[in-house]
C-alpha cells in the first residue's frame, strides 16, 4: 500500500551481489511455498490457470497463484469483517436492539471491501436474499 | 386468424422458453459446476478464518466468483508477458508482473520504482509475509486432479512380446495385430447380412414391381408407342425398386413420373373380361384398348381402390394382353372358320377362364350345340 521510494533507491544503487541476495531470496521463498499448504487446492489452481491458457509445469507456479489468490480472497474477508463490526457497532449507537450479534457476510459489506480492490459488485435490488440467510446453521450449532 | 395463430404459437414459445429457463435455473442451482462448488468450499474456509461465523450465500457465491476470475486474471496477464517475451510456457517472472499488474489497483511496496527487480518485488513480499503469518488451513475434502487423466499402455511391438510378423514385409517393430479372428471373418458376415437382406427386399418388392411393371408396359402399349421399350422401361423401374435404396435408383427420364404400384381390384377385372369377351368378337385390336379402360383410368385417378381390399394382391398378370389376344383370335378365327360351336366351349374350359364366362353365355352355346346335334354328326367330327 505505502511505497516506499527511499528503499527503492536504495535497491536502484545496490550492486550485483544484492541482486543475488534478492535472487537466493526468491528461490528461498519459493521452497517455503512447497512446504506451504494453501486452503485453495492446486486441482483447482491448475484448472482455471490451464483454462486461463496458462503453460507452465513447475508447480510452485500454480502454488504461488494458490497462496496470492488465498491472500486476495483473506484481505477482501478481512476488509468486509471491519464493515460488519463498523456496521454493527453504528446500529447499536442508534440504541436498536442489538438482538443479532453475530458476524454475518453480507452482500453491502462485501461489496463495500471488494470496492477498494476495484472489483464492483452490486447488490441486485429485488434479489430476494432471505433475511434469515446464514442464521440456521449458526442456530443449528446452538 | 393468422393474428391469432400467430398470437397463440408466440405464447407457446414464450412458455416453453420461460418453462426451460425455469428448468435449467433449477438443475443449475442444485448440480452447480464442480470447481465452482470447490472455490466456495475454499472461500468458505477462509471466511471462517477470518472470523465471520455465517454468511448470505449470495455473498459466498460473489467471493467464490471473485476468486475464481482472480485467478483465471493471473493466467491470462501471466500468459500475455510469456507471449511477449515470445515464449509459449510462462516462468515465475510472468506470474510475479501479473500480481504486479493485478494488485496495482490496490498498490504494492515498490510500485513507483520504474527500475526495480522483478525478483525483489513488493508483491512477493507480502504474499511471503502473508505466508508466515497465516496459519495453514489445509482444504477439507480431497480432491481428484481433474481433468482426469489416463495413462495409456502402447501396444507392444512384435520385437517386444517375440512373435514373428505374419509377412515378411511387416517391420518388426510394428505393434503386434490384433487377433485375425477378429477381422477376418467380419468382412464374409457383413456380405451375407447385406444378400439376406436383399433377397428379404426382393421378396417383399416382387409383387408390387410386377404389378407396377406390367402396368407401365400396358400404358405404354394403349399410348400407342413401341410395347418393346415400354416393357423395358418397366424392367428398368423393377430393378430400380428392388434396390429399396432411393440414392441408388437410376434417375427418372424426362417427362415421366414416379407412380406407386396400383392393384386393380378383382370387379374391375371381371368387368373387363366381360368386355374384352364381347368386343373381341368383333374387333380384336379395340378389344385390348377397352379392355384395359377403365385399369388406366384408375391409374391415372390416382385409383381409390380400398387398399384394404383382400384381392388387393390379385396377380396382374390374369389379365395380360397375350391371354386376351389368343382368347380373341382364338374365338375370331372360330368364328370366322365356322367351327361348330362344341368346340368353342371345349376351348374355352381347355383355356381355364371357363369359370369367368357369364351363365347366360353358356346357356347360348349350349342351346346352339344341341342344334348342331341335331342337324348331323358329320359337323361333329369335324
Amino acid at each position: 500500500m505505502n511505497s516506499n521510494p527511499g528503499q527503492s533507491y536504495q535497491q536502484q544503487a545496490s550492486s550485483n551481489s544484492e541482486r543475488h541476495d534478492d535472487d537466493a531470496a526468491l528461490s528461498e521463498f519459493l521452497a517455503s511455498l512447497m512446504d506451504y499448504n494453501p486452503t485453495i487446492p492446486d486441482e483447482l489452481v491448475e484448472h482455471y490457470l490451464a483454462k486461463s491458457g496458462f503453460q507452465c509445469p513447475d508447480v510452485r507456479l500454480t502454488r504461488l497463484v494458490a497462496v496470492a489468490t488465498q491472500k486476495f480472497i483473506a484481505d477482501v474477508a478481512t476488509e468486509s469483517l471491519q464493515h460488519c463490526k463498523a456496521r454493527q457497532s453504528a446500529v447499536v449507537k442508534d440504541k436498536k436492539q442489538p438482538k443479532d450479534k453475530r458476524l454475518i457476510l453480507t452482500m453491502e459489506d462485501l461489496s463495500k471491501a471488494l470496492r477498494e480492490y476495484g472489483v464492483n459488485v452490486k447488490h441486485q435490488e429485488y434479489f430476494a436474499d432471505s433475511p434469515s440467510a446464514g442464521l440456521d446453521p449458526v442456530s443449528r450449532e446452538e | 386468424m393468422s393474428d391469432g395463430g400467430g398470437g397463440t404459437i408466440k405464447e407457446a414459445e414464450i412458455n416453453s422458453n420461460s418453462t426451460n429457463y425455469r428448468h435449467s435455473k433449477k438443475k443449475r442451482s442444485r448440480n452447480v459446476d464442480i470447481t465452482h462448488s470447490v472455490a466456495r468450499v475454499a472461500v468458505a474456509q477462509l471466511l471462517d478464518d477470518a472470523g465471520f461465523q455465517s454468511f448470505q450465500l449470495s455473498a459466498l457465491d460473489a467471493l467464490a466468483d471473485v476468486a475464481v476470475r482472480y485467478i483465471c486474471d493471473i493466467g491470462k496477464t501471466a500468459n500475455l508477458y510469456a507471449n511477449l517475451a515470445g515464449r509459449s510456457q510462462c516462468n515465475l517472472f510472468d506470474v510475479i508482473q501479473g500480481l504486479e499488474d493485478l494488485g496495482s489497483v490496490q498498490g504494492f511496496p515498490g510500485a513507483s520504482d520504474v527500475h526495480r527487480w522483478l525478483s525483489s518485488s513488493g508483491v512477493v513480499r507480502e504474499v511471503g509475509r502473508y505466508i508466515g503469518e497465516s496459519e495453514e488451513i489445509p482444504f477439507a475434502y480431497s480432491i481428484p486432479g481433474f481433468p482426469v487423466v489416463k495413462a495409456r499402455e502402447p501396444r507392444q511391438s512384435f520385437a517386444q512380446t517375440g512373435m514373428t510378423p505374419p509377412s515378411e514385409h511387416i517391420p518388426s517393430w510394428l505393434p503386434v495385430f490384433p487377433d485375425p479372428k477378429t477381422y477376418v471373418n467380419l468382412h464374409s458376415g457383413q456380405e451375407k447380412a447385406l444378400q439376406n437382406g436383399e433377397g428379404e427386399n426382393e421378396q417383399v418388392e416382387k409383387d408390387k414391381d410386377g404389378s407396377k411393371g406390367s402396368v407401365n408396359s400396358l400404358q405404354k402399349i394403349t399410348n400407342g408407342s413401341d410395347p418393346s421399350v415400354a416393357v423395358n422401361l418397366g424392367d428398368a423401374r423393377g430393378k430400380r425398386s428392388v434396390g429399396c435404396n432411393p440414392f441408388l435408383a437410376p434417375p427418372v427420364q424426362a417427362g415421366e413420373k414416379e407412380v406407386s404400384p396400383v392393384v386393380i381390384p378383382a370387379k374391375l377385372l371381371d368387368g373387363s373380361f366381360m368386355q374384352g369377351n364381347d368386343h373381341g368378337v368383333l374387333d380384336n385390336h379395340i378389344s385390348v384398348l377397352d379392355t384395359f379402360a377403365p385399369a388406366i383410368e384408375g391409374l391415372n385417378n390416382g385409383s381409390k381402390i380400398d387398399p384394404d381390399d383382400g384381392r388387393k394382391d390379385v396377380p396382374f398378370h390374369r389379365s395380360s394382353t397375350v391371354k386376351f389376344k389368343i382368347f380373341g383370335v382364338r374365338k375370331s378365327s372360330l368364328r370366322s372358320l365356322s367351327v361348330p360351336k362344341q368346340e368353342v366351349a371345349t376351348s374355352a374350359s381347355w383355356l381355364g377362364d371357363a369359370d369367368t364366362e357369364d351363365d347366360t353365355k353358356k346357356r347360348a352355346e349350349q342351346i346352339l350345340k344341341q342344334s348342331f346335334e341335331s342337324d348331323g354328326a358329320d359337323t361333329v367330327v369335324n
